[in-house]
């Protein structure tokens, strides 16, 4: 089981990798199996998450336009 | 125009030079007086290296001080020098002389060394003050911070910072549509060649780090010569990118090219599109579709682990009931035999039994005979037996009445009755002498006839 606050992409497809072995050994018992298919596919929920936040096209834009956006972002809060 | 002669204008009043000359002629006058100049050997470093069809242009530079030159193509290119061997930076020794070219109305003037011979003599200063700042800054330990910063295989945010019109922004492009990476692109366009370079490239680094969302940086520029690329070597840049939290990707003219910035920086890459592809280590189609078979896989495991489980059960739980079964069918087909067996074997009986009652009849048919000679012969037994029976019964009678006769004449009733009579005690005794009767206060007198109570009086009699 991983941290999920220091959770990234690296150490949950490791993870995976992980799990996957383990469960193809077919040495984990039935407790064990449910488990680690439970924490799988929350890891790979997780990885999905974030190919997908680099799946909705190419945005471009200028520095001077991001941090514009971001100093805009708090007044908006407001 | 030139043809006509410019009539001489009036001198300067009160002034003590000669003239005035035609420029032309002082021109050439000059040119003349320079090529009279000793032939000497310079040494420098060549910068502004360029040239025309016809001659090579460069300035010799120094410490204190430098001199435009010149030299023929034709000359250069006896030097067989290799096509590298000459650029700014470069140190080198040249001999010639000073020369002239006095122009025209329609061009400018010159001055420049023409060379007429060059050697290429080592590094110049500047590559040896670029050697002793790398080592200075190995030595501070700043080439390590970038490379131990973490980088993501999926960055959300990247920045680029990169001149605005050049090569190296559509190499970036190209690298990152290669990995699939459809994130947000930040430009950060900064001037990357001239000695306002570094400072604003260091202004746009740090600007883009300080950007929470940005998760790494790419440094692009194209080729070209290493006084073009000097402005990566500077020192405060390169400090600024050594501190920087945000790991950058640095990709700064050719692969021969190397400067301080791609010592510092986290990775250094050859072209632009290979430092995209670095600030994008996961080929997202790639990792898509390796996470949707993980998912399968997970999947077939957590299906299969319950199945697989509950259809051991299943068959561990018919067992009992195949068991019974089984044995049901045995002792059903050990029924069915039984009774064939039996059924056998009671024919087989019965057949056993009609052949022995066959015989037996034979043999009671045979034996008929026998058994009717046998009654005649009971029949006569049994009248003989019946006529001793009937003798022997009356022979017993006579008897019987002749032992009556005697038992009748020893009965005391019949002394009783001839008037005697017995005298017992209260307990049913006889009483037979006077002693007994006197001792005995009540006395029963049995007559014949019945029995009377007596009680002795006197005993004297």
């Amino acid at each position: 089981m991983i941290d999920q606050e220091q959770l990234t992409y690296e150490a949950a497809a490791a993870r995976i990798e992980e799990i996957i072995k383990r469960l193809d050994s077919g040495e984990a018992g039935l407790r064990e199996t449910l488990e680690l298919v439970k924490e799988g596919r929350g890891l790979v929920e997780f990885c999905a998450g974030e190919l997908e936040a680099v799946s909705q096209g190419l945005e471009e834009l200028r520095l001077e336009e991001l941090v514009a956006r971001l100093e805009g972002a708090p007044e908006r809060a407001q | 125009m030139a043809s006509e002669p410019t009539p001489r204008p009036a001198g300067i009043p009160g002034s003590p030079a000669a003239g005035p000359f035609p420029v032309g002629a002082y021109a050439a006058k000059l040119r003349e007086e320079l090529r009279k100049r000793a032939r000497v050997q310079l040494f420098g470093e060549v910068w502004n290296l360029g040239g025309s069809r016809a001659k090579v242009y460069f300035e010799l530079r120094d410490a204190a001080g430098a001199v435009p030159c010149s030299m023929w193509r034709s000359e250069f290119e006896a030097c067989g020098l290799a096509p590298a061997a000459l650029a700014d930076g470069a140190q080198v020794v040249v001999a010639g002389g000073p020369d002239y070219y006095p122009g025209s109305r329609t061009s400018s003037p010159s001055f420049s060394f023409l060379v007429e011979d060059l050697r290429v003599a080592g590094e110049g200063d500047l590559l040896a003050q670029l050697e002793r700042l790398r080592k200075q800054l190995a030595a501070e330990g700043l080439f390590e911070p970038q490379k131990r910063l973490a980088r993501r295989a999926v960055p959300r945010a990247i920045g680029v910072v990169t001149g605005e019109r050049g090569k190296a922004r559509d190499d970036v492009l190209a690298g990152l549509r290669r990995r699939g990476w459809g994130g947000r692109l930040v430009w950060a366009f900064a001037p990357v060649q001239d000695r306002h370079a570094a400072p604003q490239i260091a202004r746009a680094l740090q600007d883009l780090a300080a950007c929470a969302d940005v998760d790494a940086i790419v440094v692009a520029r194209g080729g070209g010569s290493l006084a073009d690329l000097f402005a990566f070597c500077d020192e405060t840049l390169c400090r600024t990118v050594a501190l920087l939290a945000v790991p950058v990707i640095a990709s700064v003219g050719h692969h021969t090219d190397r400067t301080l910035l791609d010592d510092v920086a986290a990775v250094s890459c050859s072209t632009p599109t290979h430092a995209a592809e670095a600030a994008v280590p996961l080929h997202c189609e790639q990792a898509r579709l390796d996470l949707a078979r993980a998912g399968r896989r997970l999947q077939r495991h957590g299906s299969e682990g319950v199945l697989a489980r509950a259809r051991t059960l299943a068959a561990l739980s018919r067992a009992p009931a195949e068991h019974v079964a089984r044995h049901r069918v045995r002792l059903h087909q050990q029924l069915r035999e039984l009774r064939a067996a039996a059924r056998r074997g009671l024919a087989d009986r019965r057949a056993h039994s009609a052949r022995r009652l066959l015989v037996v009849e034979r043999k009671a048919a045979a034996a008929g005979l026998d058994r009717a000679r046998e009654a005649v012969a009971l029949r006569r037994g049994a009248a003989e037996l019946r006529r001793a029976g009937t003798a022997a019964s009356r022979r017993r009678g006579r008897d019987l009445e002749r032992l009556a006769l005697a038992l009748a004449a020893h009965d005391p009733d019949r002394t009783l009755a001839r008037g005697y009579a017995l005298v017992e005690g209260e307990g049913g005794e006889l009483v037979t002498g006077a002693t007994e009767a006197t001792a005995a206060a009540e006395l029963r007198v049995r007559f014949h006839d019945g029995s009377v109570r007596a009680r002795v009086e006197d005993s004297q009699e």
